[in-house]
């Protein structure tokens, strides 16, 4: 036949050029082409955070990964992917992959994490910290469960502790019938970004009544933190803060339209960004405003700064100071309004103050108020946290926000940090409250303690607080993902216009020469898992075709006898008629 | 999965026509041109059904779990195009009965078996994924050159003249029986929901005794003379 073949194309080469050509190029193009493959299951996976500090690197430094399967359970974990449940996991666990020098870490967190137990969310939300502090060469990804990606999980699972433990027979069935997964992400190496600006925004309300007037401070940071840059929502931390910030801006630029109500106090309020990495954006603009220009509101008489982080729950409200304020100024006044209106209107409420002296040594600042300790100017950090090293404030855990009426019959609060709106309202109420005491000036005045300023039109809204906060998580903020073009920043900017005077942006950058901060990009990527079958599994399948390939071969070289057969029935069955 | 399963398909779907065709002694009577005829015979008679249920079947608008018992009836029954290509092929043949069914249906089933497998295979079998549907594409080209060769017969039993009466009815019965064996097996698999191996056996076994009772006829046919 072959002969007969090379003939046929013998003439066909030959006789026409072109048709040579339209046989040969599509079947070279055919063969070079690349694959375009279908996968099992395709899903979003979002990577650990990256980053460096002052020149200390945290985190995973790889993001590229090709590599099989595994559970914990299995023997061999070294180049591969080791998969894990929430519900599984432990630091142990985690340690022991990364010590068998694992290909990669993937993390499979429920979608709805209200239904994890207490124990699991408190005790992720400790190893977070301790996640990052490692740096890690293998890429560490956290993806939401969904069906597909639990079957996936499943399948592994029986594969990979059934490992060990089989006779030979056992296994060759095992290779036939059992599917491995491959994992491969679509991105490409991770790597830094240059040029990215941290934006801050600023805004004022002028006091009344002369120049030189003093000038209150108040500040939150925007940004959110967590193990995973595209998972941090930052409810409590610091969402309450920048909410409560635009409801106090709202409130006194009320208060400031009104000629009688106009105070004495500059009143600035500023949004920053890169909070949780080291107050990256409140360094910089005190540089600016204190180094590199002639005047500001903040070189000549700053009352005191406050700083608002993560006050969207508990019963108990902390100042915290690096010097406890002294006797007869203004910082010691708003101290001790606080405590008056506390205990007075708030009886439910412990207020407190929290002495801790700034440390230099540290890797970062425990508070934002310690950036302006460090420029000398008097400030403060509000918070219903006791240390700054609580682990909700940088935790994927903290993300919603609940309101008294959109709570479910049952009561229970969910597992991880959360904004409780009730107390929210009431801490900027609070807070409010002592603000004016402080600028009208109303103890010295004789007004009693239970004076309540923030009523009937002027009044907390509950609704404003509660919108901002839900807006606030309906998106990550990290500071990696929030450019100077997010949405995130330009809605604050409107919001802040909407009540205050000179909104203004302000920009960091990190230094070229010795960054002090250095962010990587690749943070969501898709992965796709492939089912594979092993190696071995295809020599097996190449024997069993060979098999029934001589099989065909032997019944097609004696079909004759078949033939015969038949005619010889058929022969006797017209015999018979 | 890789080129070696890849190899492993197209060795399982090729390779019994390669011997059919050597050990049928189609060889030595110079046959593969007229194959390659046969072939090209196929794909005029494809493009031709394409046609003609692209210009006159409205697509089905129903749901998506409702089968259109009626309408892929009408559409099987344009499947009578494929036994007037075979009668075509072996009219044009001149030479023995056995000769002719051998060379329509080895080039018809070669020509079904380059035109709608070898893509799939070599998009699907190469890539990382397994999946076990490529063996069982395979499988079926087998089960397919057994179809053919035995439609390929019926059709030549139907066209002869001195064919008995007694044989008009089992003849048709049979042509039938190929023409519709693709909506028979369609059926099958939606009415008793069968997984993909099982739908693959039931094929087997139907074209098996397909093609034995065509063995049957023939042989009587040859040799009643």
């Amino acid at each position: 036949m072959f002969e007969e073949a090379s003939e046929v194309f013998d003439n066909m080469f030959k006789s026409s050029f072109p048709l040579t050509f339209i046989v040969f190029i599509p079947a070279v193009l055919i063969l070079v082409s690349p694959l375009p493959a279908e996968a099992a299951h395709e899903f979003t996976v979002y990577r650990m955070q990256q980053y460096d500090l002052q020149g200390q690197p945290y985190g995973t430094r790889n993001a590229i990964l090709n590599t099989e399967a595994r559970t914990v359970e299995a023997e061999v974990l070294s180049r591969r992917c080791v998969i894990m449940r929430l519900v599984d996991f432990s630091y142990e666990r985690y340690q022991k992959a990364l010590r068998q020098s694992a290909g990669a870490v993937v993390i499979i967190l429920p979608k709805n994490m209200s239904t994890m137990p207490q124990d699991i969310v408190q005790q992720f939300m400790e190893l977070e910290p301790e996640m990052l502090a490692t740096e890690t060469i293998v890429p560490v990804y956290f993806a939401l469960e969904d069906d597909e990606l639990l079957s996936i999980y499943t399948q592994t699972l029986t594969s990979s502790s059934s490992q060990g433990s089989s006779s030979a027979a056992e296994v060759l069935i095992h290779t036939a019938t059992a599917n491995g997964f491959q994992m491969v992400t679509s991105g490409a190496q991770s790597k830094a970004v240059s040029d990215w600006a941290i934006t801050s925004l600023e805004g004022r309300l002028a006091g009344t009544g002369g120049e030189d007037l003093p000038t209150i401070v108040l500040v939150a940071h925007y940004d959110s933190f967590g193990v995973a840059p595209w998972l941090s929502y930052g409810a409590d931390s610091n969402g309450s803060g920048v909410s409560m910030l635009l409801e106090l801006a709202r409130l006194f630029s009320r208060l400031y339209t009104y000629k009688r109500t106009h105070a004495g106090y500059n009143l600035l309020f500023f949004v920053s960004g890169g909070g949780k990495f080291n107050y990256q954006g409140t360094k910089r603009w005190l540089e600016d405003n204190l180094d590199h220009t002639d005047s500001s509101l903040l070189q000549d008489n700053v009352a005191f700064v406050l700083c608002l982080d993560t006050l969207g729950n508990g019963d108990s409200l902390h100042l915290h100071v690096s010097k406890p304020p002294k006797e007869g100024t203004t910082q010691y006044t708003l101290l001790k309004e606080l405590e008056t209106v506390a205990s007075s209107q708030y009886p439910e409420v412990k207020f407190s103050m929290v002495h801790k002296k700034i440390n230099l040594a540290d890797d970062t600042l425990a508070w934002e108020h310690e950036r302006f300790g460090i420029r000398r100017l008097p400030a403060f950090t509000l918070s219903h946290l006791n240390s700054h090293r609580e682990a909700q404030r940088s935790s994927i855990m903290d993300v919603r926000s609940v309101s008294p009426s959109s709570r479910h019959g049952a009561g229970e609060p969910p597992a991880g940090p959360y904004v409780d709106l009730r107390k929210l309202s009431r801490n900027t109420k609070l807070i409010a409250e002592s603000l004016a005491r402080v600028i009208y000036n109303l103890t010295e005045k004789g007004a009693p303690g239970d004076l309540q300023i923030f009523t009937e039109q002027m009044q907390v809204q509950e609704e404003q607080l509660s919108s901002v906060v839900d807006w606030l998580t309906a998106q990550p903020r990290a500071a990696q993902l929030v450019d100077k073009d997010s949405s995130v920043v330009s809605t604050l900017e409107y919001h802040l216009g909407r009540y205050l005077k000179d909104v203004r942006r302000h920009y960091v950058k990190a230094d070229k020469r010795d960054p002090e901060f250095v962010f990587y990009d690749q943070l969501k990527q898709t992965m796709n898992a492939y089912r594979v079958k092993p190696a071995i599994f295809d020599l097996l399948l190449a024997v069993c075709i060979a098999a029934y390939l001589g099989v065909i071969y032997l019944a097609i070289q004696h079909f004759g006898v078949l033939y015969s057969v038949v005619r010889r029935i058929t022969a006797s069955k017209t015999k018979q008629h | 999965m890789t080129l070696f399963h890849f190899g492993n398909c197209i060795a399982l779907a090729y390779f019994p026509y390669f011997i059919t065709y050597k050990c049928s002694g189609l060889s030595e009577y110079n046959a593969f041109w007229r194959c390659v005829q046969a072939g090209a015979t196929y794909l005029f008679v494809q493009l031709c059904k394409m046609l003609f249920l692209a210009t006159f079947f409205p697509t089905w608008e129903g749901g998506a779990g409702v089968y259109d018992f009626v309408g892929e009836f009408m559409k099987a029954t344009v499947d009578l195009a494929d036994l007037l290509g075979l009668h075509l092929v072996m009219s044009r043949n001149a030479g023995k009965g056995e000769y002719k069914i051998m060379v329509a249906a080895m080039g018809w089933a070669t020509a079904e078996l380059v035109m709608s497998r070898c893509i799939p295979l070599w998009v699907g079998a190469r890539g990382i994924e397994f999946d076990w549907k490529y063996i069982q594409m395979s499988f079926d080209s087998n089960i397919s050159l057994v179809h053919y060769i035995a439609m390929a017969a019926v059709v030549w039993m139907f066209t002869r003249y001195d064919l008995p009466k007694s044989f008009r009815l089992p003849v048709t019965v049979l042509l039938g029986l190929c023409v519709y064996k693709a909506f028979l097996m369609e059926l099958f698999v939606h009415v008793f929901l069968l997984g993909s191996w099982t739908a693959l056996l039931v094929k087997a076994v139907l074209t098996g005794s397909i093609s034995l009772c065509s063995l049957f006829l023939f042989v009587t046919l040859v040799h009643s003379n």
